[in-house]
């Protein structure tokens, strides 16, 4: 690296700038406030969410538990693939999870070629993008995100957050305790693109099937009602 | 990236023959506006947004040595190289030594307006690697040998009809059809999919960068920059350092701007912030990675009158909504970026003697100052550019003259009243029979193409002041 060129960079940066305090900029920053969020379509932050999902095009499902999340999976597995054949992270909540009750084969590590679906356990999901939120890691490869034909999602419904001030003070949170992630993703639909004429075509280079299950109490409640405001 | 913004008025009248890229374009005017407004509508407190981000990115620019400094901090402490450029040819030779040092054949890029303005592509493509756009609107043009028409949209100048014979032409996977759109995706992502898993080098831009913690902001639909910054042992960003931002939040508050008035979208469908290469027990990811911070004249610009510039985030807005681009294209500017914020930018990073057909390519309507996130006075910032150009003496001699003579005239009210009446009451006068006038001394540019209708007999200024004068009188 020419060092020449850093210093020249830095030294016309700071004759562009005022030369203030690092406690001043802090203070300043600070006194900006909170950017206001977009309007969420319903009054629980677990509608919403799913509201956003089914319009960014995702499916979704709701479990009130962790079985019956499982046996949503493999509902899923079935209608697209007639089989129970998964690649999911080394996720210790997903390796907890009873696959063999609902006949599911999760195989743990990253997707080859050939796989077709994988499955996440996401850290948040954001009610205002209708968005998951996944690190990647030993847990969430990214690969497993960005490679299948299909993305299957798992969410508690306590990990939820409205929008996405509050999702980065939980990921900071995160940061402070586990270090950093070399990704945060947040994920908010099927990859697109309307890059021929304008036209929306599904599944341009990531997965064409979004899937995402809510777990909790609240969960099959919040996507009957979900479904009639979006209307999918 | 070559330049031909000095024929834009050629260059204009060659693409408005195109009768059916021109009724595309027209398209493109209103349906991508009118989606704009429903997503700004939808959002409630998209004004207070507006606000709230400009202030945050002033800030950021006010005191950007201390926020650059900081996210160098971070950015090394989470593993990256980095490196500066002051030009075109710094940021492309780092970049080839980068690729050469891994013996790298095969790059997958990202959507990068960046690496648009430094040639990237050509210059690595010479020194033998085979790099590919990956976005599938940059891979397109990349295939067809053009350059990109919208920042947002590259490749929306050119029809599926056209695209569909540039597949069959240039991709070898024998008889099939390719009937609809999504045929001519699916197979764009059949080839990508085979370069990204080959490619050593993945290169993306970034749409932001986190000063607090170090990361990368990467926006896409289509998931292409997320694999170009996944797969590939070795990444490499390019960017500018008025991307720096303070906080994580700050970057997510820009996208609420950002994807509303790019494509009306509520979000995106990817927006990934990276912070460096992979860790221990990770299972993928990069093993190294790079930042190439690239000046070109930005902190020029910091320093100038024109800071304000540097608050664009690139959505495209401007562009959608401006009369002059939606009538002649994105190619006309001859340049990377075109509409209102390419006639800003293009001069400024570039010359204004190789460019000043530029900051006159406008009506001065103001859409585009009313549509901008950033809040940039587009319109004024054309303005002041053209006063430049007319200081430096860039525009012809005989316009010139009549501007000095308007100004000495409009400085002496009444006389520029006499001689307006006169002038009105002679055409009323002359254009009594007709109505209109098909020819005019000094006007042949104008009523080559239409009429000028004749005028009724006053000014505007003696009708509005009698109207004036009679309301009083009631
Ligand atoms: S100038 Fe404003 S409207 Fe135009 S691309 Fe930049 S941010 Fe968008």
């Amino acid at each position: 690296m020419p060092v020449s060129d850093r210093a020249a960079l830095f030294a016309r940066v700071r004759h562009g700038c005022r030369g203030a305090p690092a406690a001043d900029i802090e203070a300043q920053l600070r006194g900006l406030g909170r950017a206001p969020a977009a309007a969420l379509p319903a009054a629980d932050v677990a509608t919403s969410f799913l509201v956003n999902v089914l319009k960014n095009q995702g499916s979704a499902n709701a479990a009130e538990h962790r079985s019956g999340a499982v046996s949503a999976v493999s509902a899923y597995l079935y209608a697209h693939y007639r089989s129970q054949r998964l690649v999911a992270g080394n996720d210790p909540r997903l390796a907890a999870m009873p696959w063999r009750d609902a006949g599911v084969l999760p195989r743990f590590g990253a997707v080859a070629p050939g796989e077709s679906v994988t499955l996440s356990f996401a850290r948040l999901g954001v009610a205002e993008m209708g968005a998951v939120v996944i690190y990647t890691g030993r847990s969430n490869p990214a690969a497993n995100n960005l490679l299948p034909e299909r993305h299957i999602v798992l969410l508690d419904s306590s990990d939820l957050v409205s929008d996405m001030e509050s999702a980065w003070e939980r990921i900071n949170a995160d940061m402070e305790k586990l270090g950093r992630p070399r990704g945060v993703n947040f994920i908010a639909g099927p990859s697109s693109t309307a890059d021929i004429e304008g036209q929306l075509v599904y599944g341009a280079h990531g997965p064409r099937g979004w899937h995402v299950i809510l777990i909790g109490d609240n969960a099959t409640d919040a996507l009957q009602q979900a479904r009639a405001i979006a209307g999918r | 990236m070559e330049q031909h913004s000095q024929t834009f008025l050629d260059n204009a009248h060659r693409a408005l023959q195109d009768a059916d890229r021109a009724r595309r374009r027209d398209l493109l005017g209103r349906l991508v506006p009118a989606a704009r407004t429903a997503a700004v509508e939808a959002f409630d407190h998209f004004e207070a947004l507006r606000r709230h981000v400009r202030r945050v990115r002033q800030h950021a620019l006010d005191n950007l040595d201390h926020y650059l400094t900081q996210f160098e901090r971070e950015a090394l402490h989470n593993g990256n190289h980095l490196h500066y450029a002051t030009d075109d040819a710094a940021l492309n030779s780092i970049v080839l030594d980068i690729c050469q040092q891994h013996s790298a054949r095969r790059i997958a890029k990202g959507k990068s307006m960046v690496t648009e303005e430094t040639g990237l592509n050509s210059y690595l493509q010479r020194a033998g690697l085979d790099v590919m756009e990956t976005d599938l609107g940059e891979y397109i043009i990349q295939q067809a040998g053009e350059t990109p028409s919208h920042i947002v949209g590259p490749a929306l100048h050119k029809s599926a009809a056209e695209i569909r014979e540039l597949f069959l032409q240039k991709h070898d996977l024998g008889a099939r059809e390719l009937v609809a759109t999504s045929d001519l995706v699916g197979e764009a992502r059949q080839v990508l999919r085979e370069h990204f898993l080959a490619a050593e080098v993945g290169i993306i831009g970034a749409n932001a960068l986190v000063a607090e913690n170090g990361y990368c902001m990467l926006v896409t639909n289509e998931g292409n920059g997320d694999l170009c910054a996944n797969l590939p042992s070795v990444l490499i960003v390019c960017t500018t350092v008025d991307r720096i931002l303070p906080r994580a939040e700050d970057a997510t508050a820009m996208l609420r701007l950002l994807v509303r008035s790019a494509t009306g979208q509520a979000q995106t469908c990817y927006t990934s912030f990276y912070s460096g290469p992979r860790r221990e027990a990770d299972l993928d990811g990069p093993l190294e990675t790079h930042i190439v911070l690239l000046d070109n004249k930005r902190s020029d610009l910091l320093a100038s009158d024109y800071r304000e510039m540097l608050q664009c985030i690139r959505c495209g807005a401007c562009l959608n909504h401006c009369p002059i681009y939606t009538s002649v294209g994105g190619h006309a500017y001859g340049w990377v970026y075109p509409g209102p914020m390419g006639s800003v930018l293009t001069p400024l990073l570039t010359s204004l003697e190789s460019s000043n057909a530029l900051p006159n390519a406008c009506t001065a309507c103001g859409r585009c100052a009313q549509v901008c996130p950033a809040d940039i006075p587009l319109p004024d910032l054309l303005r002041d550019l053209r006063h430049e150009e007319v200081q430096a003496r860039l525009s012809p001699a005989r316009w010139r003259r009549g501007m000095q003579v308007h100004a000495w005239l409009a400085g002496r009210p009444r006389l520029y009243h006499f001689l307006s009446g006169l002038g009105v009451a002679a055409l009323a006068l002359l254009g009594r029979r007709t109505g209109s006038f098909r020819r005019l001394p000094m006007a042949g540019g104008w009523t080559s193409q239409r009429d000028l209708p004749a005028p009724q007999g006053r000014t505007f200024m003696r009708q509005y002041r009698r109207r004036q004068r009679q309301r009083d009188a009631r």
